[in-house]
């Protein structure tokens, strides 16, 4: 690639590694690292300092890097230099997700090679054979980076989670480079690694008359500010600091809306997340701009949202929740809610059947701490470990009517948005 | 008669094609969602939330676009439509190239050997100028020549 306007400076182990003096295969990759550091006009890489989490779960080119790249890494005996945890697993459990024979063999097809995809991540460096979630900093599965960790994450919603609740440092990786970088265990030092990078150049003024919707209040957030980082005031009014488990689950939420409506890698709330504890009116820029978001905005999003039916009023076929992975916390009130509801209309079954997905830890969990499970079990929902969005890949579920409360899947899928407690009455009664 | 601009040479080379333009973040996991997956020669964009270009054929168009959005398994798209041919000819950014775009063109550059031209920093202006359906000519050294 060479530029000729490149300042970056490497260490001698560095280029050791460029100039192929620990093998061919690190040379590629090091040459790959480099050309990402002089594309982003980087002056240096860092080491990195905390484990990685990658979104290369799916043994899908495309989505992942391709058997051939995978075994000439493996083949050189190279791993990352500390573990790493992965994005969710692809859907082949197939009874939680209700599928049809022929969609069972499509999958099976499109996922002969996850068997061996999974045992070349763990000869890469992957944590557990089941540290797959898009959830990683939950309790459960524990790979929670440390403030100020210098880390090259992907997976949008836990870049955005990584640099902005537990305030570590990531820019939005892409797949394969993820790995790549923690092969050699360093990164270009540029944008939200940097201490001018993580300031804010936008305002969001939430001025609702109650706490929003975290998934609509993201995708406002995602749609105006895009790459940009923001601070949003106005939630402390509702939102504990970070620390209190609904207050992350809330963020969680919110940052993968907005990571999926625009490119938000980093956010600041006021009187929330720790920098803006720390820093207060200092982590916003003099130069900036003020958004009002208020009910009306939000409201108009939703509406906005496209009815991906032909009938508007058709009853839904299937109902998807955990996009991102839920919570042991959230997992419950999802639990309780339609049981709850069911009972209240004396029915013993959901009339829409409907997939909770959450880390293979968290549903241990939930399994050993509750009743609720095999009740929810019995009314036709199922939980699972695996990823919902890979249930559209290659038109899977074309033509399928399937409602979720995500965001994130409705911005990729032609899944149809309604909001929680939406949902809860929908599945139980079945009609929209 | 063409406009020029002069940009930053990312992934340098020279290539001519029609242009398609998005003047929103595009997103490219969401628009090539749907042409990653068998080799069908063409590449239509498949986010309903860009409107500047849902459903038109991306496949080797000279992309133009302020930055790239949405989901990081985009990084590992580039190099699947390279492999599957129906990647754009080339992406033209008027803003400085984004981490994502910038790691996944790297990388299919890299690990494919086969080119898709880039040139960031070409400015607002060239974004509000070019019109989707234009004839582009980039050159090795980031010149973009728009014709009239």
């Amino acid at each position: 690639m060479a530029f000729a306007a490149s300042t970056l400076e490497l260490t001698s182990d560095e280029r050791a590694m460029l100039e192929g003096g620990r093998g061919p295969v690190l040379e590629r990759i090091m040459r790959t690292v480099v050309g990402y550091a002089e594309a982003l006009s980087a002056e240096r890489l860092v080491e990195i300092t905390g484990n990685g989490h990658f979104v290369i779960t799916c043994a899908l080119p495309g989505i992942a890097p391709s058997m051939t790249m995978l075994d000439e890494l493996v083949e050189a005996g190279l791993t990352t230099s500390r573990p790493f945890t992965l994005d969710p697993l692809p859907p082949l459990d197939f009874d939680n997700w209700f599928l049809r024979p022929d969609q069972m063999r499509k999958l099976e097809g499109m996922y002969e090679a996850q068997a061996v995809h999974m045992e070349r991540m763990s000869s890469l460096g992957l944590s557990a054979p089941d540290a797959c979630t898009c959830t990683p900093y939950l309790p459960q599965v524990g790979n929670v980076p440390g403030r100020g960790d210098i880390l090259a994450w992907s997976e949008s919603a836990c870049v955005a989670f990584a640099n902005s609740v537990l305030g570590a440092r990531s820019n939005r990786n892409g797949a394969i480079m993820d790995l790549l970088c923690n092969i050699v265990g360093r990164v270009p030092l540029t944008g939200l690694l940097t201490d001018e990078g993580r300031k804010a150049s936008r305002h969001i003024e939430v001025a609702t008359g109650s706490l929003p919707s975290p998934q609509l209040l993201g995708a406002a957030i995602g749609r105006h500010v895009a790459a940009d980082v923001p601070l949003i005031t106005g939630l402390d009014r509702w939102l504990a600091p970070v620390g209190e488990r609904s207050t992350l689950d809330y963020l969680h939420e919110m940052g993968a809306a907005a990571a999926a409506s625009g490119a938000v890698g980093l956010y600041h709330v006021h009187g929330i997340t720790p920098e803006a504890l720390d820093e207060g009116e200092g982590v916003l820029l003099d130069e900036h701009d003020t958004y009002r978001v208020d009910d009306q905005i939000l409201h108009g999003i939703e509406a906005g949202f496209p009815v991906p039916w032909g009938d508007v009023g058709a009853a839904p076929q299937k109902c998807f929740v955990g996009c991102p992975h839920l919570s042991l916390e959230q997992l419950g009130w999802w639990a309780e809610a339609i049981l709850v509801r069911l009972d209240e209309h004396d029915l013993g079954r959901v009339r829409v059947p409907t997939t909770l997905a959450a880390a293979p830890g968290v549903l241990r969990a939930f399994e050993e701490s509750t009743a609720s499970a095999g009740r929810l079990r019995e009314a036709g929902v199922r939980v699972s470990p695996a990823c919902a969005m890979q249930l559209f890949d290659d038109d899977l579920s074309a033509g399928e009517r399937i409602i979720t409360n995500s965001s994130k899947l409705r911005t990729y899928t032609h899944a149809r948005y309604f909001r929680d407690e939406e949902i809860v009455r929908i599945v139980v009664e079945g009609r929209v | 008669m063409a406009r020029t601009w002069q940009g930053r040479p990312v992934l340098a080379g020279d290539v001519e094609g029609e242009a398609a333009v998005s003047r929103r973040g595009f997103n490219t996991y969401a628009s090539f969602f749907s042409s990653i997956h068998v080799p069908s020669g063409s590449a239509v964009c498949s986010d309903s939330g860009n409107t500047d270009l849902h459903e038109i054929d991306l496949a080797g168009k000279i992309l133009c676009v302020p930055k790239t959005t949405g989901s990081t398994s985009s990084g590992a798209v580039w190099l699947r439509l390279v492999t599957l041919g129906n990647a754009p000819a080339a992406v033209l950014f008027s803003e400085h190239i984004d981490p994502l775009a910038a790691g996944g063109l790297v990388v299919s550059d890299i690990w494919s050997g086969r080119r898709i031209v880039t040139v960031d920093r070409l400015g607002a202006e060239f974004l509000e100028a070019v019109r989707s359906g234009d004839h582009v000519h980039v050159r090795s050294d980031g010149t973009v020549l728009v014709a009239d």
